[in-house]
């Protein structure tokens, strides 16, 4: 149970080869561009970067995890506890400060650690941080994010250490880990699909991460990718998260497109009940601050996917 | 007249101390009639929704579905009394361990579905939806610290 207070919040795969992925830089920079919020001077202006930065922070979850649960926790400024089946992990604090927080951080360390799950020290996160889907998120994201990051205030808060079984006590395991379960790559827009699937597909399954609550993982704590999305009994804190694939009966595939736009906005359910649970603090840090076109996005990936596959 | 009240009057004394004694509500159905409160309200919003974004007609609708969800919405604060905490109900215990603040939470939702009453009665719409998203604001602070997750 997510005990998220209300009004605490502010505000409110494969990896492509080098000719490919140019091919997809200029897909991303050309086709879905008209999906993006406005972007278009963020090159040159720094005031539009990190405006920028502000936004793919909330459409990328990051205040969820990253502020403490309490009335009058500062945003971004860590210590919430995520109760996992493997170990209670807090999560870091994200502010400017040099000792406790992201001081001194360079673009090239963000990159390495949202993309790769490697700290500057070398050291590796632990998944629970969702680094296996946020190694999709394109260069000028990472550095609008790590703009936006800069430009707060330093907060000295130490975050507690991760209450862990033994066996995972050393983060040497994660290298083992990630040689099976994980390997680095950057979307890759699919030119079969729309600029408006495209723009979800980044959403969903990269820079919002909604696979890492609503996907099941396999024994080794890893996101079953055959079951994208399929809901996951064990979610964080010991919650049930449900079934958001096309399946008519477990899943959403009985809502309509715009009945996932207005529950991405309002938290509403297409029977008129509002979201409790831990969805409702996604909803009020993530989704109620997205464009429309971009919570129109997320509607379209979701209606494209079938049922789950049924698997032993 | 008179000789005929007076036996109604005993009438009305001797059946009175029973009729004390059965108006203390059984929990079981406090609570049921808290759940079908809240659906009532649930099925308003849905109404409401479909209409406010202009999936049917019936604009003329509107307004029945907003007041019911003010007058509704007003009910919410006596839908808990003690002793509703066990039983078919996903209520947590929490309520009535932070009386103060789902008190608070309960006047929030008195406010902001009056609010949304109002909007629509003086045909506001910037004010309708704004008044939509904060009724859906109390809806959602409630029910995510004070109500089972799904489970």
């Amino acid at each position: 149970m997510n005990t998220v207070n209300p009004g605490a919040r502010p505000g409110s795969r494969k990896p492509p080869g080098r000719s490919s992925r140019a091919a997809a830089l200029l897909f991303c920079a050309t086709t879905l561009g008209l999906a993006l919020p406005p972007d278009s001077a963020a090159a040159t202006d720094p005031a539009a970067t990190v405006e920028r930065g502000r936004y793919l922070v909330h459409a990328g979850g990051c205040l969820t995890c990253h502020t403490a649960d309490r009335p009058d926790a500062i945003p971004l400024a860590g210590g919430r506890a995520i109760k996992t089946t493997f170990g209670t992990f807090y999560a870091p604090n994200l502010t400017p400060d040099r000792s406790t927080g992201l001081g001194g951080w360079t673009d090239a360390d963000l990159r390495r650690a949202l993309r790769e799950g490697v700290a500057p020290d070398g050291s590796y996160y632990y998944p629970v941080f969702p680094y296996p889907a946020y190694t999709g998120i394109s260069d000028a994201d990472v550095a609008s994010i790590g703009a936006y990051l800069r430009s707060l205030d330093p907060v000295r808060q130490r975050t507690p250490e991760h209450e862990l079984p033994w066996y995972l006590s050393s983060r040497l395991v994660m290298l083992g880990w990630n040689l099976l379960n994980f390997s680095p790559a950057r979307f890759s827009p699919d030119g079969a699909r729309s600029a408006m699937w495209n723009r979800g597909a980044y959403l969903v399954r990269h820079l919002g991460h909604c696979g890492e609550c609503h996907t099941p993982r396999n024994l080794l704590g890893a996101v079953d990718k055959r079951r994208e999305l399929a809901g996951n009994p064990q979610g964080p804190d010991g919650e049930r998260i449900p079934d958001i694939t096309q399946d008519r009966d477990s899943g959403i595939g009985r809502w309509s497109t715009d009945e996932i736009v207005l529950f991405l906005e309002y938290g509403v359910l297409p029977d008129g009940d509002f979201a409790g649970s831990s969805m409702s603090a996604v909803i009020t840090d993530n989704t109620a601050h997205l464009t429309a076109g971009d919570r129109e996005a997320i509607a379209t990936y979701l209606k494209s996917l079938g049922p789950p596959a049924h698997l032993p | 007249m008179r000789r005929r009240a007076l036996p109604a009057l005993i009438a009305c004394t001797t059946l009175a101390i029973p009729a004390a004694a059965w108006s203390a509500t059984a929990p079981a159905d406090a609570i049921k009639y808290r759940k079908a409160v809240m659906s009532a309200m649930s099925a308003h919003v849905s109404a409401f929704m479909l209409v406010n974004f202009g999936k049917v007609e019936h604009q003329d609708h509107l307004k029945a579905h907003a007041s019911a969800l003010a007058d509704l919405g007003a009910q919410a604060k006596v839908l808990f009394p003690a002793g509703t905490d066990k039983g078919d109900t996903d209520a947590l215990p929490l309520i009535w361990k932070e009386q103060d603040q789902f008190r608070k939470l309960a006047a929030d939702l008195e406010a902001s579905s009056a609010k949304l009453r109002d909007a629509v009665a003086a045909n506001d719409k910037p004010g309708t939806m704004a008044a939509f998203k904060a009724l859906g604001e109390s809806c959602k602070g409630c029910h995510d610290r004070y109500r089972k997750a799904d489970d």
